[in-house]
């Protein structure tokens, strides 16, 4: 069998994403290949598939999708995992459409079948479990932290010129976002702050909480893409991130499907609203109905009770 | 500049409803535009308004997808053109070759916009799918759109950075849903978006036979998350002290 590749520009995701493949290999009895651009970057143990001949850094995912697709063209592998990063989406996309393969996306779990790959995802903001099928060869995307990352360590790589590629995309410049002090999805407690929040200021006393606490401060879309009271990546959701904390602590959140998509894998989830009827509450497993600006400090309060 | 639009049809998952064998029920469900569709149409306009030019609604999608083409039209797009037929659900291939096909046909274009991601699978594959399909270049995850002259510098949002990019017209874009605040239609512009006209094409005028291996979905399931739904009741001091009472005997929170 031919051998199952994976690829992401990001190191941590290219750990997960060889993890699946690692997997795929297994069962097809074939070799798992991590492939990577220009120069091994990751070292992720076992075999490595080293583009090169590029010409110059593949910086954009246009450029990484046609060295991918010009290997994969007289390679032939049996699979081509892609981590579902924004840009990974790109470059799996545009892999598929050049080798006219099939194309799974956003798998939380990969098996084979018979002769297809076959991935489980989420649709309709969390609310079903699909699974669809792609006749091997096949291009998949996986989920970000569906995967525990495969260790790091000595590999060995082989190498193949593409040749040089072009673009049509030009970077111009990159910055880094500013970053929260704490990394949300490796946070063991979220404090998670929604539109119940009345003024931006009020954000320190969740902030509090979620020190006293010892978790990091998350919130709903409308604080970060509508109001901008915190960055972006501070935002849970469909389109934000993906959490899994120990604890999630919804403080003012009516629980839009949307937001619900990037929390349900919490361990625990307990919610402060108004409203008794907010839908948060299908989806906690305790709540206060109350007002947050009176339950907030209370329930400081009562941690520092314990003290 | 004339500035094509892709929009989704898509199942509304707010109103999905599921039958006792736990499975959604897809047929006949209810659908609306796409949910950050609605950016792509008002960047659209804006890039309308500031360059002058005809901005054109895509849709591929069952007969009922024209109450979306409406949407569109109403919030100011010039003409549409619908695609009728049944959109296979995580298709992206043949969604791509569809759409590409028909902006092909109905161009040339200045400027292809699509969303991040449709609110119903959010596989964020069709874009840059539809700009391999039409040779053009691709700049996904927008949350600003500058056009001068023959080409568009474009900020990039991605998970850690953000990208400043140049690149050539004709170009597909992705946008965001923070990068503008959609419109709401009037009463007078609904009501004359029906008088917009709007082409109608079958999937067999623009495509032939399809150029890759069907993808086939196998089953689906509703995720249950099964949750406690424990409501503490009492005056803010009582419920939170119980609620820390239950957090720590859960092992959540540390002693």
């Amino acid at each position: 069998m031919k051998p199952v590749w994976s690829y992401s520009e990001n190191e941590q995701v290219a750990g997960e994403v060889a993890a699946a493949a690692a997997e795929i290999a297994k069962s097809l009895s074939a070799e798992a290949v991590a492939v990577e651009l220009g120069s091994p970057r990751t070292g992720l143990s076992g075999k490595k598939l080293v583009l090169t001949g590029l010409g110059a850094p593949a910086a954009t995912p246009e450029l990484a999708a046609e060295a991918i697709s010009k290997a994969a063209r007289q390679l032939g592998p049996a699979a081509i995992l892609v981590g579902a990063t924004r840009d990974g989406r790109e470059i799996a996309s545009r892999v598929a459409a050049k080798l006219s393969l099939p194309s799974l996306s956003e798998a939380i779990r990969l098996s084979v079948e018979g002769q297809t790959l076959v991935a489980e995802r989420s649709a309709y903001a969390g609310k079903v479990l699909v699974r669809v099928a792609g006749p091997l060869p096949c291009v998949a995307t996986v989920k970000v932290g569906s995967y525990s990352k495969l260790p790091s360590g000595p590999g060995e790589a082989e190498e193949f010129s593409v040749g040089s590629v072009v673009g049509k995309t030009k970077l111009l410049s990159s910055s880094e976002k500013p970053r929260g002090a704490v990394d949300l999805k490796s946070a063991k407690v979220i404090v998670s702050a929604g539109r119940g929040v009345r003024r931006r200021e009020d954000l320190s006393m969740l902030e509090a909480l979620a020190e006293e606490i010892g978790g990091a401060l998350g919130c709903s879309r409308p604080l970060s893409s509508d109001l901008g009271w915190l960055p972006e990546e501070h935002h849970i959701g469909l389109t934000g991130i993906t959490v899994k904390p120990d604890l999630y602590l919804a403080i003012g959140i009516s629980g839009q499907l949307q937001h619900i998509a990037g929390m349900k894998d919490s361990k625990v989830v307990a919610s402060v609203n108004t409203d008794k009827d907010a839908p948060i509450f299908q989806a906690s497993d305790y709540g206060i109905v109350g007002d947050l600006y009176q339950v907030v400090p209370a329930i400081q309060k009562a941690l520092q009770a314990r003290r | 500049m004339k500035v094509a639009v892709c929009v989704k049809h898509a199942v509304d998952e707010t109103e999905l409803k599921i039958d006792p064998g736990g499975k959604p029920q897809l047929d006949g469900a209810a659908c609306k535009m796409s949910t950050f569709d609605k950016n792509a149409v008002e960047e659209a306009l804006r890039l309308k308004a500031a360059h002058s030019g005809e901005v054109v609604i895509f849709t591929f999608g069952t007969p009922d997808a024209r109450k979306t083409m409406k949407e569109a039209l109403a919030m100011g797009a010039d003409r549409g053109v619908h695609i009728v037929g049944e959109v296979g659900l995580l298709d992206p291939m043949r969604t791509s070759e569809l759409l590409a096909a028909a902006i092909l046909k109905a161009g040339p274009f200045d400027l292809v916009v699509c969303s991040e991601g449709s609110s119903d699978v959010y596989s964020g594959q069709v874009p840059p799918m539809v700009a391999e399909r039409l040779g053009m270049p691709y700049v996904g995850y927008a949350k600003k759109v500058e056009v001068t002259g023959q080409s568009a510098k474009v900020e990039r949002s991605l998970e850690e950075s953000v990208e400043t990019v140049e690149a050539p017209l004709p170009l597909v874009v992705s946008v965001v849903s923070e990068i503008n605040e959609p419109r709401y239609p009037t009463l007078i512009q609904i009501m004359q978006a029906s008088k917009k006209p709007v082409t109608e094409v079958k999937p067999e005028e623009l495509v032939q036979a399809r150029s890759s291996p069907t993808t086939a979905v196998l089953s689906m399931l509703v995720q249950s998350t099964a949750r406690k739904h424990v409501m503490i009741e009492g005056t803010p001091d009582e419920a939170s002290a119980k609620l820390v009472e239950v957090l720590e005997k859960e092992g959540v929170i540390q002693k």
